[in-house]
């Protein structure tokens, strides 16, 4: 008992709240250093492209822009990251003499081999995602969701979730979940910002209901499927 | 009812299954697995987890030899539209992973969404919901053959028919490309329908008067899309679940085997075609 | 300053406040539920650009067009291909599933040489040049000892390129043993021979009949091309025509024809020259045809035998239906009348095919609409007479081992002898092919294959999936499977208009797996000499392409070719043959046992769930096989609930089934669409070899019923056998 007694005389004695605050604010610097930038660290390795791609050179070489090698088939299907096949048109042998080019061509071209690209965009296998509804129904911009990739001339590092597998420009460069731009997040929310509050024309039907100052509890769309979370009768337009 | 016409009408895709063609042969099955990913295991022969999105049911009419009859039944999701869009599995879930959809009318199921519960399995009176008791295993090299349009489900969730509804994404990715909205009706059909060797299963929007669904059925929409048609039946019509899985038989027994009767009941009083 | 316990308090709440303002917990929260949605084992099939190619599904003699849907380089889906003659868009479930075939697991997927005992599983990888030199010094040395003529090989039919590699390849080397699998298309064959004197195969004008007469015919349940007869049947329904199936049990078939007629099984025969009997007393035959040869002698045949009250006594039919299915049949416009039993992979007895065939000529139906037409074989092949040796010479004037052709002259191949000839020692082979077969499965009397195949001391099987008999093999040469090769298809089974269809690589290999025609031009390569000349081809490519002349490029762009018009064999339709002279004193088909100790009869059935050839139940087509059929490990029965009462056996109950040939632990399943006294089990189960999705389970027919010797065509004619069933 006495030995307690003691001690808490000497806490009172030293000015107890001192120690304490100081602690206090010790652990809540840690853990801010931690959960704000040691953590991110953590979370995403770091893997390098196969290539070092330059989109710019490219985009001035081409005659069509981004089309030139994103483009749509015919079947309404979005080509995505070129094939090798494509590549091939120009690249048989090397144009230049930029290493990347010339690693490109031996060690792809020569084998058959497909590059191995990490796709900093690729959405989980859960996800129905339409380029055709959006770009050519919705006749919206690449760099909407993309950003301005095109004016890029290194490929940036891909940074994997080491838990989900995921690239990190789903949940976006800033651990926080905040953006800036459209196209620094893609994570249901982000695509659901837009079809919440975009002005989509639509063809709604209405089904007969008695009291016409109540609201309508069911609309149904017709015309296209835009307002993903308005209405909930919509997940299977994007998860599959 | 004035709205009626007013507005473009939604779609409400169905099928109408001929019981008369249909001969049983179980193409529609391994149609509808292969093109869903469906999994399988060594041991199939437990019909209650053995997974089957369409599954053929065979009927008979209870009577001896040499009377008896067999009628074969497949069965897929029955898309029930209730009233309204009150399917009995959509309004049970609590994870907003199946719902209604206004413009197809086609009942979704996001596996990732689920999370188990089985309560959809006890609201479907059809037995069109699967669970998947154990993750899928496709053996050595079998994964190669999986289609990207349909998301390999896992263990702890429960799956069911989709009226295949990738292809009318895919179907849709192309009219945008071509810049049209509207779908032809060949354009979306199920991989069940267009396998069938005996032309049994019609596929299209029930709301369309030009698709043969339409024309075959001829389903009454004031009066919860009940069949026109005296050969064409629904199952469990009477519970109210609005299913858009038509059948079609010219066989009275077939016909009434389509629901529950009371002994000796006056049909033509009780319910109408 | 002394850390105490409230600092450290102060410093663990200190971080707690901080990372709760940090979004560390609130990521974790979202991977970690992310995690637990897609895990990591669950397979992510990757996406690419989608292309189509067509092709034409062998798994069948059915020859259906397919389109397969691919993915970049993967195959993801078979379709069938809308627009072909054969099935235009539809396809059975066999070749729905035959991706599980080409990417499965019981694919064979290199060359390999047994090291275990037979049929132990051990094997050891071995190189194709080691392969094949290890095949060709066998066949070497048996040929330096004059045993050219004990080599033989089975292959899945006669027709199209590769069989007549093998053909060509033992009449090269010296041997006459090139055998067949058996099916109706013996049987029927041989009937066109007999009466009507033209070698072809039998066609039916299906689709424009308007009176449809099946005695057992699996209409819907394989038989024929069975997609196409799918269609048939729905046109037949559509447009009101009649089907009337005649079999003591209610299959698929007879639940979906307008009348189903039990009858007791074996005497086919009786009613068809019954109601030939009273067509012929009401006039209703066609007049052009009573001046055939033999007609007086069948008439006075029918009459005098086969009286409707006599047949009716025969076969448990009631009379009053036999007249009026007979005045029907004459009656209906485009009459047809088919046979062979459920899926025709027995051949049966040749009376009742003759009868049968009686019948047709008699409403006046050969080579008619609607009718039945004898159609020429492919006459494509035409390669050039090989130079042969004196071994080679010499060895093609011995005896074929299974009797064929001399000891039933009619005959090509009776490969339904081979098991006795060898077992009881009356001829024996050193070496045996076997390509595109699983004999070792699905011949009737499996045992007894099994023992004489314990007899040949080289066995080579050429087979893509680890089967009964590659399992049981000393080597294994496997062939690309269909998806992944070349090669001709002929005329489907049944099919009216000769057709010709290309099967295409529409993937690259997927293993180290070869062309079985490559091997076979390889092998005689390396026997070298007049065997090497006679395969100067570069490839089996190059061989098909320059026999195929001016068709492949248009096999290449559409697929299929009608290759010519219908032919029309007309020959001199002989009512009355030699072969037909035993039914002058009718008896019922025989069967196997006595009644005594075996008061059941035992029949199999076929479905079309249930693949029973070559190619065994891909994991998607036995999922669709019901409970009642199979349930876990055991074959289920069908018998009547009046059997079963007899018997002490309930719904489900396990029992015990006993033929004089096996035995076997089975399910009962009380049936209402059986007659009394009768046992089905379903053909296509019992497997023991390829993978665990299909090995083990049930019981294979083929090892409880033996096979019977038809006395006029030496066919196998067995339809069923005597058994026991007792509870357990």
């Amino acid at each position: 008992m006495s030995t307690q007694d003691d001690k808490a005389k000497e806490v009172s004695a030293d000015g107890a709240a001192g120690p304490i605050i100081l602690f206090f604010i010790l652990g809540l610097a840690a853990s801010l250093v931690f959960g704000w930038i040691i953590f991110p660290k953590l979370l995403y390795s770091q893997k390098k492209q196969p290539i070092d791609f330059n989109h710019v050179l490219h985009v001035e070489a081409v005659e069509e822009g981004c089309e030139s090698c994103h483009f749509f088939r015919e079947d309404g299907s979005f080509s995505g990251i070129p094939k090798l096949e494509q590549c091939v048109d120009c690249h048989e042998e090397p144009q230049g003499e930029d290493p990347n080019e010339i690693k490109f061509v031996e060690d792809y071209v020569a084998n058959g081999r497909e590059v191995p690209w990490l796709v900093y965009a690729r959405q989980p296998d859960c996800v129905f995602f339409s380029h055709a509804a959006h770009v050519k129904k919705g006749e919206m911009d690449c760099g909407t969701c993309h950003g301005h990739i095109g004016e890029s001339e290194h490929s940036r590092v891909y940074e994997e979730n080491r838990i989900t597998g995921y690239s990190r420009d789903i949940w976006g460069k800033n651990i926080s979940g905040l953006k800036k731009h459209t196209w620094e997040r893609m994570k249901m929310d982000d695509c659901a910002e837009c079809h919440t509050t975009k002005e989509i024309k639509t063809d709604v039907e209405t089904l007969p209901w008695p009291i016409n100052w109540l609201p309508r509890p069911y609309e149904k769309q017709t015309g296209n499927q835009a307002r993903v979370k308005t209405v909930k009768e919509a997940c299977f337009v994007c998860h599959k | 009812m004035k709205e009626e016409g007013k507005h473009k009408k939604a779609k409400k895709y169905g099928m109408v299954i001929n019981l008369d063609e249909c001969t049983g042969c179980g193409a529609c099955m391994v149609a509808c697995m292969a093109e869903n990913n469906v999994p399988f295991k060594e041991d199939e022969s437990n019909k209650l987890d053995s997974i089957a999105w369409m599954r053929v049911y065979k009927l008979t009419n209870g009577k001896p030899y040499p009377e008896a009859e067999i009628c074969y039944l497949p069965r897929p999701c029955m898309h029930c539209e209730g009233e309204h869009g009150h399917a009995p599995c959509v309004s049970v879930c609590p994870a907003t992973a199946t719902d209604y959809n206004h413009e197809t009318g086609i009942v979704s199921q996001i596996y990732t969404r689920c999370f188990g519960c089985r309560y959809c399995m006890v609201a479907c009176p059809y037995h069109a919901r699967y669970f998947n008791w154990w993750d899928p295993v496709w053996p050595e090299e079998s994964t190669k053959y999986l289609s990207p349009n349909v998301s390999p489900r896992m263990r702890g969730v429960v799956e069911k028919c989709s009226f295949c509804f990738h292809r009318y994404q895919l179907a849709m990715d192309k009219a945008y490309l071509e810049g049209r909205t509207v779908l032809e009706e060949d354009e979306y059909q199920t991989s069940c329908a267009q396998a069938c060797p005996a032309g049994a299963i019609t596929f299209g929007d029930l709301n369309n008067p030009e698709h043969k669904v339409h024309q075959l059925a001829k389903p009454d929409n004031k009066h919860g899309g009940r069949p026109g048609n005296p050969n064409v039946f629904r199952l469990l019509e009477r519970l109210g679940t609005n299913p858009k899985v038509y059948y079609m038989s010219s066989r009275e027994w077939v016909r009434q085997a389509g629901d529950n009767y009371i002994n000796n009941e006056d049909l033509a009083k009780n319910y109408r075609h | 300053m002394k850390i105490g316990r409230r600092s450290f308090l102060s410093f663990v709440i200190g971080g707690a406040a901080g990372t709760a303002i940090t979004p560390l917990p609130w990521k974790l929260m979202d991977d970690s539920s992310i995690w637990s949605q897609n895990w990591p084992w669950t397979p992510v099939p990757p996406d690419g650009e989608y292309s189509q190619s067509n092709s034409v599904c062998t798994l069948c003699p059915g020859g259906c067009g397919i389109t397969v849907r691919k993915v970049d380089d993967r195959v993801v889906k078979i379709e069938g291909m809308k627009g072909h003659p054969v099935n235009d868009g539809g396809l059975c479930l066999m070749g729905l599933s035959g991706l599980q075939l080409l990417y499965g697991p019981t694919r064979v997927k290199t060359p390999l040489k047994r090291v275990g005992k037979r049929g132990e599983g051990k094997w050891e990888k071995i190189s194709w040049d080691e392969a094949i030199s290890e095949v060709a010094k066998k066949l070497a040395d048996i040929r330096s000892n004059g045993g050219s003529h004990t080599v033989g090989s089975i292959v899945d039919s006669e027709n199209g390129t590769v069989p007549n590699l093998f053909k060509r390849f033992l009449t090269t080397y010296g041997s006459p043993n090139f055998m067949t699998m058996p099916s109706i298309q013996d049987s029927y064959a041989m009937t066109l021979q007999v009466m009507q004197g033209v070698s072809a195969q039998v066609g039916f004008d299906a689709e424009n009949a308007d009176f449809i007469l099946s005695f057992g015919s699996g209409i819907i349940d394989g038989w024929g091309s069975p997609v196409r007869m799918f269609k048939a049947n729905s046109a037949w329904k559509a447009n009101g025509k009649k089907v009337v199936q005649i079999e003591p049990r209610l299959s698929n078939t007879a639940a979906k024809s307008d009348k189903w007629i039990p009858i007791n099984p074996g005497t086919e025969a009786a009613l068809a020259l019954g109601l030939a009997n009273i067509i012929i007393s009401n006039s209703l035959d066609s007049k052009k045809i009573s001046q055939s040869t033999g007609f007086d002698s069948f008439k006075k045949l029918v009459q005098n035998e086969y009286g409707t009250d006599k047949v009716s006594k025969i076969t448990g039919i009631n009379s009053a239906t036999i007249v009026s299915l007979a005045k029907n049949f004459a009656r209906a416009s485009k009459p047809l009348a088919i046979c062979g039993k459920g899926q025709g992979s027995i051949p049966g007895s040749l009376n009742e095919f003759m009868a049968v065939h009686a019948l047709n000529a008699l409403v006046g139906n050969i080579n008619k609409e609607g009718g039945v037409w004898a159609v020429t074989d492919t006459e494509y092949i035409n390669w050039p007479k090989p130079e042969m040796d004196s071994i080679a010479e010499n060895g093609m004037q011995k005896e074929r081992i299974d009797g064929a052709g001399s000891e039933y002259p009619h005959t090509k191949s009776l490969l339904n002898r081979l098991a006795e000839v060898i077992n009881s020692g009356d001829g024996s082979l050193e070496a045996l092919f076997v390509s595109g077969a699983n004999p070792l499965y699905s011949m009737p009397g499996s045992k007894a294959i099994k023992n004489a195949f314990d007899n040949i001391p080289f066995i080579v099987s050429f087979s893509s999936y680890m089967d009964e008999t590659a399992s049981n093999a000393d080597l294994i040469l496997p062939n690309h499977v269909y998806l992944e090769r070349y090669e001709d298809v002929t005329t489907p089974a049944g099919l009216s208009k000769p057709i010709v269809g290309l099967t295409r690589p529409v993937v690259k290999p997927q293993f180290n797996t070869k062309h079985v025609g490559d091997v076979v031009m390889l092998i005689a390569k390396a026997l070298g000499g007049g065997m090497a000349d006679a395969f100067s081809w570069e490839s089996y490519e190059a061989c098909l392409k320059e026999t195929l002349g001016v068709k492949w490029d248009i096999l290449v762009e559409k697929g299929f070719e009608f290759n010519g018009d219908k032919c029309v064999l007309e020959g001199d339709f002989n009512f009355y043959p030699d072969a037909m002279k035993s039914l002058s004193d009718f008896s019922p088909v025989s069967i196997e046992g006595s009644a005594i100790s075996y008061p059941l009869l035992l029949i199999p059935y076929d479905t079309i769930r249930l693949a029973n050839g070559y190619i065994g139940d891909p994991p998607f087509a036995i999922k669709t096989v019901e409970d009642t059929v199979l349930k876990g490990k055991n074959s289920c029965v069908e018998i009547n609930p009046k059997t079963g009462k007899e018997l002490g056996l309930t719904e489900g109950r396990y029992a015990s089934l006993l033929t004089p040939r096996g035995k076997a632990k089975v399910k009962v399943h009380l049936y209402e669409g059986i007659m009394p006294g009768i046992v089905a089990l379903p053909r296509g189960l019992g497997h023991t070899a390829y993978d665990n999705y299909l090995a083990g389970k049930g019981c294979n027919f083929n090892e409880l019923i033996g096979s019977t010797e038809d006395p006029v065509s030496g066919f196998d004619e067995a339809w069923g056998i005597r058994a026991r069933l007792t509870k357990v």
